[in-house]
């Protein structure tokens, strides 16, 4: 090695070092992107607190309980709506390809806010206070969300290929938007199938 | 006598009568439903303030896990509000609205509070932090300039100091 292949080797040590010395005082100023993928999840829990026993074959009278729950990675906290609704077959879900939500109105409604890698969940039981049946018709009068009575009036007909009156409690997820200062929905929507039996 | 009493019921009767009408009812109701209306949306936008609040705070450093706690609460009245709004029940929807105003605007100004000595401690830290970084730089930029024109001089006696030999061409 010669005295100028020393010299490089001299710089770029001292400039190794000053970028180590300046790196404290750069990280407080230069804004280093964040590469994690930013989203919210939403799940329902069966009454154990677990991915089974769900309700599906409901009745009049009864009380059933599921449990709803947001995961929020989005890198900072955030302030969720979640609606609970209920259709019949016919009636609309959400359209997740257009990020519409279901036009159908809420019935039970949770607002709440997560921290950034935490999670939230809350029970919901629910209960038919009212259902009218006829030969191959069934109507949803009333029902009872956590301590509240709502009316619903949800018609639905006889489904022959799976035998039953078929409902949806589905639960969609909206995000408080800070720039336009009002929810938007999160695009994420999830439900539970109930067999009206009795 | 009998007349003044007489017209004295009648009239109890009448204000009676027109407390009851419907008219008087409705009105009542339509009162109590935009004050209701009016106390959920004002509920809406304290707690979203103080979302906000706490948000900043949280880019300054600050721990918001208490704050994000009572607001929680305050989500949960807000909730509770709208519900009671949907079912008509006015007065248990105002209720709920003001103290999940309350709540909103208590969580705010402490947010606020918080942010601003975040704040004086970041520019504490980035000071100290920014004295540390150019003393250590000086400190290397002298070290490095002092260490090559050592370098060199060593470099140079002992390339001077070398004696040529003369090797023998043996072709």
């Amino acid at each position: 090695m010669n005295l100028e292949d020393y010299r490089t080797l001299f710089a770029v040590a001292t400039a190794g070092l000053i970028l180590m010395a300046a790196f404290p005082t750069l990280s407080l100023v230069v804004p280093f992107p964040r590469g994690a993928e930013r989203f919210s999840e939403l799940w329902v829990l069966g009454p154990n607190r677990m991915a089974e026993d769900y309700p599906f074959n409901v009745r009049v009278g009864e009380q059933y309980r599921v449990f709803v729950g947001v995961g929020n990675h989005m890198g900072s906290s955030s302030y969720y709506l979640v609606y609970a609704k209920f259709r019949n077959q016919s009636q609309p879900l959400p359209d997740a390809s257009n990020s519409m939500p279901s036009p159908l109105p809420p019935l039970y409604e949770f607002r709440f806010l997560v921290m950034d890698g935490g999670s939230w969940e809350a029970p919901l039981t629910f209960m038919f206070l009212e259902v009218s049946r006829l030969e191959d018709s069934c109507l949803v009068r009333r029902i009872w969300i956590n301590d509240v009575v709502f009316s619903v009036d949800s018609p639905s007909r006889w489904d022959s290929e799976n035998n039953g009156f078929y409902y949806q409690l589905f639960f969609e997820l909206w995000l408080y938007d800070v720039t336009s200062r009002s929810f938007q929905f999160h695009n994420r929507f999830v439900g539970i199938w109930l067999n009206m039996t009795g | 006598m009998v007349l003044t009493s007489n017209l004295k019921l009648l009239l109890i009767f009448l204000v009676l009568s027109a407390f009851t009408s419907p008219i008087f009812v409705l009105r009542v109701r339509a009162s109590s439903e935009s004050v209701a209306a009016s106390a959920v949306n004002q509920a809406e936008q304290a707690l979203a303030s103080a979302y906000e609040a706490v948000l900043e705070a949280e880019r300054t450093g600050v721990n918001v896990s208490g704050l994000l706690a009572r607001l929680n609460e305050a989500g949960e009245l807000l909730a509770r509000a709208h519900v009671s709004y949907g079912l008509g029940d006015f007065d248990g929807a105002a209720r709920s609205a003001d103290l999940c105003g309350q709540i909103g605007e208590e969580v705010r100004v402490e947010a606020h509070g918080l942010r601003s000595l975040a704040v004086e401690e970041v520019v504490q830290r980035f000071r100290w932090t920014m004295i540390g970084s150019i003393l250590s730089v000086t400190v290397i930029v002298g070290a490095g300039f002092l260490g090559w024109r050592m370098f060199k001089l060593r470099y140079c006696r002992r390339v001077l100091g070398m004696k040529p030999e003369v090797a023998k061409d043996e072709s």
